[in-house]
């Protein structure tokens, strides 16, 4: 069960009223009433007392000033009901052995009252007695004093007790209300305003602030409301200038995106400058075979026509049966050839097309192999002095891998242009007897195929090492690269193929690319 | 009464008493019946309008006795609990009692309206004898 603060209040008021009104109404009336009989007995008690002591005085030394004082004290005082001197007698028996005490009413005020020597207290009446005794005579002073004053006070105290009561009731209604106004009002107030605060409306204020530690309370919560109107209007300034980067940010991704795609084609372009001139190579070695071949199968067809045109006895059909056959075989290596020639081509629009991302069972040895030789001679169509050593380490157990051809390859001829642009680079250098080199091996191991190419160029710079990973870092001259090279080669590798790209190099001596992909 | 204001007890000492009062209160005459009424306290007042006050000796003295017997006809116990008697009822005022004459008679000299009861009468500038039926003792 919930208990409001409003509620909390007006229990605490009513406990207290109520526990006061207890008090004012039984407790106080009920205590005082008994304080006033306890020393109204006391009272009637000491002035018996007094006029048995004058009494007492009077027949001892005949001396009746005290008696005659304290019984005109007494005889005007208007709760005085009678006061009554006895007399106590001793009476024998017939033998005188056995006695006992009477005692007999000797005087009483006023006159007209008679009364028995035993009379007591009760509701309307206190009886008090005092002894006396002297050598003339025994007895007591028995005083009675009505109650009515007694009754009269309790009266007014339970009347004063109930007008009291009723103030404190009042007073308490009086504070309930001034306490539900000035504390329970203004918190539900700043509870409510919380909650729109918390709702997102900062139009609520408190207006009307109290002078106590409400108040305190409302200035802090008005405070609040301000530095959160601050604070959220700069936040929305700096929201807009972050939405306004934000935009900006995306154009400019959206232009980096554009340029990178533009940066990936032209590495693909200049990786296909690259290949261009050994697939000019290749293509004219085959095209020179289909020339030559034709050339001399003219001329064989020639030779047969010629025979034919002879008689019969100078025709050699022999002859001509062995020119037709060289004519077959001349014309199935002119096929072979094209269809070499028509590979070479194949090849090379399939190198310039985008990776499709399908694996396919991938001849290893093959890729290398056939990229070496595009690297290799596209380097000497553009450089005719250019020479260098080229070994090749294959190894046989390594079969077709489920890989993306065509990345692959770009990765091997990225590796590849590298390495002979480095041994070219370290040769024009002239260091003595220096002979450049690049080898290619495979090797299978723990079913991984690693894929190695290396040259004895000029190694890479500790200091550079760990960028040539980074995208558009590259140490060729401007205009010779485009540092995405191995950027694109290490995720086409590890993102791509699942596998790893690794280099090692000593500066001034080698370097060795690793390429560990999973079979 | 006159028989009892007269007769002398066997154990008395004194035979005669006088009746002395202040000059400016008590009457310088009076009847026996009415000095009775006055020491028996049943008359408060002189008709003067002083209010009367009775000095007399104490009964443990001989003159006291004398007193108690010859004018009140009673033991000293008997007129102690006459005199309580009155006192608390209210119906008269107390006699003051003195163990000397002299005293009574100072007593007597300052508080007008006094009478007292001596043994024989005396002069002075503020009490007097009061005659008794025009008599100065009885």
């Amino acid at each position: 069960m919930r208990i409001n603060l409003k509620t909390k209040i007006w229990l605490t008021i009513c406990s207290i009223v109520f526990m006061f009104s207890f008090f004012t109404l039984f407790y106080f009336p009920q205590q005082q009433g008994d304080l006033l009989v306890n020393n109204y007995e006391n009272e009637v008690q000491n002035l018996a007392n007094t006029v048995a002591l004058g009494v007492k005085i009077a027949i001892n030394e005949q001396n009746f000033e005290g008696v005659q004082t304290a019984m005109e004290f007494v005889k005007d005082d208007p709760r005085l009901q009678f006061i009554s001197m006895l007399q106590s007698d001793t009476i024998w028996n017939a033998k005188h052995d056995k006695f006992e005490i009477k005692q007999k009413v000797f005087r009483t005020f006023p006159e007209k009252v008679h009364l028995d020597p035993t009379i007591s207290s009760n509701d309307s009446l206190i009886v008090k007695k005092s002894n006396f005794a002297t050598g003339m005579m025994s007895g007591a002073i028995l005083l009675g004093f009505n109650t009515k004053g007694i009754e009269a006070s309790k009266a007014e105290i339970k009347k004063t007790s109930v007008i009291v009561s009723c103030i404190v009731l009042l007073i308490g209604i009086l504070i309930g209300f001034w306490l539900a106004r000035n504390i329970s009002v203004p918190v539900l107030a700043l509870r409510d305003a919380a909650h729109k605060v918390g709702e997102g409306d900062l139009n609520q204020k408190i207006k009307k602030i109290h002078r106590d530690e409400i108040g305190e309370l409302e200035k802090a919560f008005n405070k609040m409301i301000d530095d959160l109107e601050t604070t959220t209007n700069e936040l929305n300034e700096k929201n807009e200038v972050l939405s306004a980067t934000n935009s900006t940010l995306n154009d400019t991704l959206e232009e980096l995106k554009k340029t990178h795609a533009q940066l990936v084609q032209s590495e693909k372009m200049a990786s296909l400058g690259e290949l261009t001139a050994g697939i000019a190579h290749e293509i004219q070695n085959p095209l020179n075979f289909v020339n030559n071949f034709s050339e001399v199968s003219i001329e064989l067809i020639d030779e047969v026509l010629e025979e034919r045109g002879k008689s019969a006895p100078d025709r050699d059909e022999t002859l001509e049966a062995e020119l037709l056959d060289d004519i077959s075989k001349n014309l199935e290596k002119i096929a072979h050839h094209g269809k070499r020639a028509d590979g070479i081509v194949k090849g090379m629009l399939m190198h310039s097309r985008t990776s499709s991302g399908v694996k396919e069972p991938t001849d290893i040895n093959a890729l290398c192999d056939e990229y070496l030789r595009l690297s290799y001679h596209g380097l000497r169509a553009k450089d005719k002095s250019f020479n260098a050593t080229i070994k090749t380490d294959f190894d046989a157990t390594v079969k077709t891998v489920n890989a993306m051809s065509q990345d692959l390859g770009r990765v091997i001829l990225n590796l590849l242009t590298n390495a002979f642009y480095a041994v070219n680079e370290k040769k024009q250098q002239n260091p003595a007897g220096y002979e450049p080199t690049v080898s290619v091996s495979t090797k299978n191991i723990d079913g991984k195929v690693e894929i190695s190419v290396s040259d004895n160029g000029n190694g890479i710079p500790k200091k550079v090492i760990d960028k040539i990973f980074q995208p558009f870092f590259t140490t060729k001259p401007t205009g010779q690269g485009t540092g995405l090279g191995l950027s694109l080669s290490y995720d086409i590798i590890t993102q791509g193929h699942g596998g790893e790209l690794q280099v090692d190099t000593t500066e001034g001596e080698s370097t060795v690319f690793i390429i560990r992909i999973p079979v | 009464m006159a028989c009892l204001l007269f007769t002398v007890p066997g154990k008395a000492q004194q035979t005669t008493l006088t009746a002395i009062g202040n000059v400016s209160g008590a009457p310088a005459e009076m009847k026996q019946s009415e000095l009775k009424s006055v020491l028996m306290g049943e008359k408060q007042r002189w008709k003067n309008g002083k209010r009367i006050l009775i000095a007399l000796m104490k009964t443990n003295t001989a003159l006291g006795k004398t007193t108690s017997s010859k004018i009140y006809d009673m033991s000293g116990d008997e007129l102690n609990k006459y005199w309580l008697s009155l006192v608390f009822q209210g119906k008269a005022q107390a006699p003051v009692f003195f163990t000397s004459v002299s005293d009574l008679q100072n007593f007597v000299a300052q508080n007008p309206g006094a009478i007292g009861i001596v043994d024989k009468p005396i002069a002075g500038t503020e009490v007097r004898a009061v005659m008794i039926d025009g008599k100065s003792s009885f």
